[in-house]
């Protein structure tokens, strides 16, 4: 077969373009892609937080509530949500900590537990933290029974009579919002408050909360604070590079943030 | 027969053995909601165990169907945003002080008190450098005061001068 320079440049420039076109080029293909061109927000039901650090004061209200919320043992350093503070001194030192996961409060300048003249803080900030129910939980992946799992809603769950506390699940979060529960001696973690916001109520932590740094909704609700914000505002979300697609989002982190 | 076979013959009893067994101990309600087996496959009951337990924060309302001239206290106040049960609910049982028994008629299972500590106060009022200076309440974005419990009457429970429920003061015939 002779081929002549003409059809050799034409093939290979057909080559060419049919290999760079992505696939992902045809993805508005898809169903539900083109529905979401129609209607901005899909019908699949999903949880999701909102957390506005520039609002809390670090009281820690919310932790006392949560623990006596989910009979989490209030004097044990245990806790399904818990805050931290962080405090950068004008010497660019980094200091972090949450005391028995601020279930009392911060109630002087003592990060470390020692205490620091107001002068040397250049800045500080104060984090709530809880699970942040990912779509991709690394987590349950890990589960050998089973018996961690995520609901068509979207929060992550404990079966805690199927659980039989290895401790694979609590190594495996990025958040740390795992830890092993002395009470039911099974893994434990934050539930968005499940049996709460299923009957319409919000999270403990959310309603103890005087300065609204905390919002729960459903993301596909356009009616819900939470998918507003989101869709409307600056947020960001914990180490997004663990790719586990967290669900709780954040307004004012900073880069001394982990 | 070749007794080559034999080898087969036992992996197909292991086998057998197996899903006989994982037919008896795995529960019938396992299963793979949505055909998604990475992140849902559990047991379909264990959603309602968490779905029943049982809610003990109940809110302002509640108190409010006894305590309204508190509720209408606070309503304008400074405090009006702060749950009766974040000041109230008392996490060591000891310290319950509410004079009717709200568990055995309402089902109601915190334990209420009173507690007149500074500590209490200094949680949000305690003065920090990068505490947020201001908060938001049905009037809008206003100034968020704080005091330095060194130097704000120390010694002395904030109670003893301030009425808490208005956020303001006690009257002195009081
Ligand atoms: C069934 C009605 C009822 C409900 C509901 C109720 N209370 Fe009371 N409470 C009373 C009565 C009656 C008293 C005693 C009279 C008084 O001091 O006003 C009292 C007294 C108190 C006291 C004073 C206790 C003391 O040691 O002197 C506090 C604090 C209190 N209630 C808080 C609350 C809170 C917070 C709630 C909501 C979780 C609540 N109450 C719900 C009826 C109720
Ligand atoms: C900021 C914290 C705080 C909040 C919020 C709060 N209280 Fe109190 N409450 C106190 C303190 C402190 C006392 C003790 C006051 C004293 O000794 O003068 C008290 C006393 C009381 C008493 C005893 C009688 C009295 O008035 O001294 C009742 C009843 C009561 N509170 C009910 C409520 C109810 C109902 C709510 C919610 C609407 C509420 N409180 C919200 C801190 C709070
Ligand atoms: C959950 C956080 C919180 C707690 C706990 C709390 N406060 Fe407040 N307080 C506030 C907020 C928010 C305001 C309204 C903003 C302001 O006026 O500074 C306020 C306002 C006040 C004011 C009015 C200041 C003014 O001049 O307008 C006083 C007084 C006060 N609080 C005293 C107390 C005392 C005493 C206690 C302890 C029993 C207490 N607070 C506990 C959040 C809190
Ligand atoms: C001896 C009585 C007394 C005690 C105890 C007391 N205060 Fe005060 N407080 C006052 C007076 C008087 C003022 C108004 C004058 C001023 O600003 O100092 C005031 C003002 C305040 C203000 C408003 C400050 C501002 O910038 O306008 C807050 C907030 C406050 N107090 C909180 C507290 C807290 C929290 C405690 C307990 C840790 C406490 N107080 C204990 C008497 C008292």
């Amino acid at each position: 077969m002779s081929l002549s320079r003409r059809e050799l440049l034409k093939m290979g420039l057909l080559a060419v373009c049919g290999t760079v076109i992505p696939l992902s080029a045809l993805e508005i293909l898809k169903p539900e892609a083109a529905a979401s061109l129609i209607r901005p927000y899909s019908e699949h039901k999903r949880w999701a937080f909102v957390v506005d650090t520039t609002k809390c004061v670090g009281c820690g209200m919310c932790v006392k509530a949560c623990k006596l919320e989910n009979e989490i043992p209030f004097n044990i350093d245990v806790q399904r949500t818990w805050v931290e503070r962080y405090v950068q001194l004008k010497n660019g030192d980094v200091l972090i900590d949450s005391p028995h996961g601020a279930r009392n409060g911060y109630i002087k300048n003592d990060p470390q537990g020692k205490e620091i003249n107001e002068a040397e803080v250049a800045k500080g900030i104060f984090v709530p933290k809880l699970c942040n129910q990912c779509e991709k939980p690394s987590c349950v992946q890990v589960c050998p029974v089973g018996a961690t799992y995520k609901t068509s809603d979207g929060v992550v769950l404990v079966d805690k009579g199927w659980c039989i506390g290895c401790g694979y699940c609590i190594n495996n979060c990025p958040y740390l919002a795992r830890f092993f529960s002395p009470v039911t001696n099974t893994a434990d973690k934050c539930t968005f408050c499940y049996h709460r916001i299923t009957k319409g109520l919000n999270t403990a932590c959310m309603d103890a909360c005087a300065f609204g740094a905390r919002k729960i909704g459903m993301l596909n609700d356009p009616n819900s604070e939470v998918a507003k914000i989101i869709s409307t505002e600056r947020v960001s979300v914990l180490k997004p590079e663990y790719g586990n697609e967290p669900q709780v989002f954040y307004i004012g982190l900073d880069a001394i943030v982990r | 027969m070749s007794h080559a076979w034999r080898p087969v013959f036992v992996v197909l009893a292991v086998v057998a053995a197996i899903v006989v067994m994982r037919v008896i101990l795995v529960p019938s309600d396992f299963t793979a909601k949505d055909g998604d087996y990475k992140y849902q496959w559990h047991r379909l009951s264990a959603e309602q165990v968490s779905k029943d337990f049982t809610v003990k924060h109940r809110g302002r309302d509640f108190c409010g169907q006894c305590h309204p001239n508190h509720i209408e206290k606070m309503k304008d106040s400074g405090h009006q945003n702060i749950q009766c049960e974040n000041c109230h609910v008392m996490y060591e049982p000891a310290k319950k002080s509410h004079p009717i028994n709200l568990k055995e008629d309402f089902g109601y299972l915190l334990n209420i008190g009173i507690d007149r500590s500074r500590e209490l106060c200094k949680r949000c009022h305690a003065e920090l450098s990068y505490r947020p200076k201001t908060y938001t309440s049905s009037k809008g974005t206003e100034k968020f005061k704080q005091i330095d419990p060194t130097k704000h009457n120390p010694g002395i429970e904030c109670a003893m001068c301030h009425d808490v429920h208005s956020a303001g003061f006690k009257t002195a015939a009081k």
